[in-house]
């Protein structure tokens, strides 16, 4: 249980701190804009960013949390680093952007605790997080491919159905 | 033994501050932020200057010699030419209201992205020549000369940006961007340079009048093919009347809804809408497409384009036009169409609903009543027998395409009836839609597949607003009154909020729209079964 206390002091400076790493991937100029505004639709990429961050820390400190709602959270902040101009690690790297900071603030007094093996665990959690968040990366990516392919479909839609009935085929009742 | 990088120094390997100031860091073309470039040959037909074969990946962009005087003569002649574009350069005091007002900006995080950098591209140039700080001061006065590095970062900016004007809304002054962007554009295209997926279609709008390109016979027969399918699903084959004579109405509506779905459904909803009301009307095959291509490259391509509208008309002496679901051609109508092409020939006059009587009398000067005017209009003297529990199995919102919205402040219209044609209907949030709308984010000719990535960042505002009411609401449709929207939403939807469907408001309609004489409706128009109708015996 100890752990478990130390893992819910620290989460205000952990998650802020994850945040701001997650900022230091966009241009300086734009941080303060993510920083400072807090509404969920005129600033979408702070809203997702922080809502990624308190459900990651929470499940990797072990936390009770549904994997509705982490998958949700990782769902929305995955599916826009996905698209962001980043290399796939780059992308989803982030999220290992997060052990520094649990080894600057946690480590130590687990050390202390001599309770190593939990914090190790925690770290664990946030491997299976990464990995988790690699599918849901790769699940976009694929939409992604599969949009432009169905978007050439359907802009010639009616055409192809109609070059196919010059022949005196016939019109599929549905495009 | 060889070191590897820390995943701290791959990820987030940016210095704390930026070694260089913003205006020099220059944008990397990877694949998937830049357009196509258009074809030579396509830009030789429009007799467009310049046209030459290039490569926006390439290092060389094969400009014509003189690159530079070319572009400082037409930014000459636009300064003399607009005085707005004088005043823009002139008056932004850089307070930052529009910096995150804009899509781009909010999906890509590149600081020249806020609609006031972006400016500051095309104004850094301006205060080198036009100013008298920046004559003496240069660079310390925020002035910088031209480069072909500069061209560059004009052409990748300026598709960087759909023209939607939501920055403007928000700028005290109320420069307008969006006209700054099309400068630009302008600018681009005296060296030869614009994309291929606005040029095709301005190409093909040009010489047969459809953005495919597609010959008027066969135009014809794709539309009957769709009156085919409205009586499959009714009973009843609508009229398709082309090119006729002597008709009250000339109806001009974007050809992508004859090709595309779903905009294919929101046509047929057309069909059965004027069948129904046995409305005096023809379609032209030459004025066959309501969005003007031209205004995403040149005004006086736009200009060009336009004057189809009046020239059929006249020729087929109609007394007004109605126009379909579309967005720019509602901001070139209602903007410049009067300068372009004005005035409506003596032979229009005022719309008058032959249905409800009513006169129309803010498109006095145009002659051209949008569809949702009209059908908000009849819905509202109780001229159509409507059951909107055929639309139960959706709950809707509506997107508020940016030009209808923001150019004509065409809000309440729409909605009035998705009201009275849907048993749900849900708004997004307050900030993003009506004036505030979150744009597309691929109006403006960048609605094209090379730059899906981009497009699903810069739509992303819009995705996100979708998908929050998607979860609290169970909202599975949107719809909205643009044909690029009923292209380009779908892949938005489908990335940002999976499961929501996208439509014309006119689809809907006709899924309500209880006709005369009609068979008992077990399918919409898509031909999905009705959920809860069974077929007869």
């Amino acid at each position: 249980m100890n752990v478990q206390k130390i893992f819910r002091e620290q989460r205000a400076v952990i998650v802020e701190g994850w945040i701001n790493a997650v900022y230091s991937t966009y241009p300086l100029q734009t941080t303060g804009f993510l920083r400072t505004k807090n509404d969920p639709f005129t600033n979408p990429v702070g809203d997702m960013t922080k809502e990624a961050a308190g459900l990651i820390y929470d499940v990797i400190a072990g936390e009770h949390v549904t994997p509705q709602k982490i998958k949700h959270a990782l769902d929305r902040f995955v599916r826009l680093r996905a698209v962001q101009q980043y290399t796939p690690s780059q992308g989803l790297g982030v999220f290992f952007l997060m052990k520094p900071l649990l080894r600057e603030h946690i480590l130590p007094l687990c050390r202390e605790k001599e309770d190593l093996a939990e914090y190790l665990d925690a770290e664990s959690r946030l491997d299976s997080v990464t990995l988790l968040a690699f599918d849901l990366y790769s699940a976009a990516r694929e939409t992604l491919a599969e949009t432009r392919i169905a978007e050439i479909r359907n802009q010639h839609a009616q055409l192809v159905r109609w070059a196919q009935s010059v022949d005196g085929s016939p019109v599929s009742g549905k495009s | 033994m060889a070191k590897l990088p820390t995943p701290q120094e791959l990820i987030a390997s940016r210095p704390e501050f930026p070694s260089e100031p913003w205006l020099d860091i220059k944008p990397q073309f990877a694949p998937g932020s830049f357009c196509y470039p258009a074809k030579k040959e396509t830009m030789e037909l429009l007799h467009m200057p310049n046209p030459h074969d290039w490569d926006p990946a390439a290092e060389d962009w094969n400009l014509p010699e003189n690159w530079e005087q070319i572009l400082c003569d037409a930014f000459e002649e636009r300064l003399q030419k607009h005085r707005s574009l004088k005043l823009f350069m002139d008056i932004c005091v850089r307070c930052g209201a529009c910096a995150d007002k804009c899509h781009f900006f909010l999906g890509t995080n590149d600081p020249k992205n806020m609609p006031v950098l972006r400016a500051e591209l095309l104004r850094s140039l301006y205060r080198r020549d036009y100013t008298k700080l920046g004559k003496i001061l240069g660079k310390r006065a925020g002035a910088r000369s031209w480069d072909k590095e500069v061209v560059k970062e004009l052409f990748y900016y300026a598709y960087q940006c759909t023209e939607c004007r939501r920055c403007s809304l928000f700028c005290p002054y109320g420069i307008d961007t969006a006209e700054i962007t099309a400068i630009v554009r302008e600018l681009l295209h005296e060296v030869g340079l614009g994309i291929h997926w606005i040029m095709d279609p301005v190409k093909n709008c040009n010489v047969t009048g459809n953005h495919l390109g597609i010959q008027p016979h066969s135009f014809v027969e794709i539309v009957e093919m769709l009156a085919d399918d409205c009586e499959t699903i009714t009973g009843i084959r609508p009229k398709t009347p082309f090119n006729e004579k002597g008709h009250e109405i000339l109806f001009i509506t974007p050809s992508g809804d004859v090709f595309a779905d779903p905009g294919i459904y929101t046509f047929m909803g057309y069909l059965m809408l004027f069948h129904e009301l046995d409305l005096d009307y023809t379609f032209s095959t030459y004025a066959s497409e309501g969005g003007n291509f031209g205004s995403f490259t040149t005004f006086n391509m736009a200009k060009k384009l336009n004057a189809k509208m009046y020239a059929e008309a006249r020729r087929l002496g109609a007394k007004w036009i109605l126009g379909g679901e579309c967005g720019h051609m509602w901001r070139v109508i209602n903007q410049y169409m009067d300068t372009y092409n004005g005035p409506a020939p003596e032979t229009m006059g005022t719309p008058v609903s032959p249905i409800t009587g009513t006169v129309f009398k803010n498109a006095l000067s145009t002659k051209m009543v949008h569809i949702t005017e009209f059908t908000a209009d009849l819905i509202k003297h109780n001229k159509l027998n409507l059951d909107p529990s055929r639309n139960d199995h959706i709950i809707t919102t509506f997107h508020d395409s940016c030009n209808p919205a923001r150019a004509m402040g065409l809000l309440e219209e729409p909605r009035a009836i998705l009201k009275a044609v849907c048993n749900n209907f849900v708004e997004m949030p307050e900030q993003t839609i009506r004036e505030q709308t979150f744009c597309c984010g691929a109006g403006s000719g960048l609605n094209t597949e090379e730059i899906m990535e981009l497009r699903m960042r810069s739509g992303m505002p819009r995705g996100n607003a979708l998908r929050y009411v998607q979860e609290k609401y169970g909202v599975n449709h949107m719809a909205c009154v643009c044909a690029i929207d009923r292209a380009t939403l779908p892949p938005l939807a489908n990335y940002w909020a999976p499961g929501v469907t996208v439509s014309g408001v006119h689809e809907l309609v006709a899924n309500a729209l209880v006709m005369k004489g009609e068979c008992k409706r077990t399918m919409d128009l898509r031909q999905e079964d009705l959920p809860g109708v069974q077929e007869d015996e």
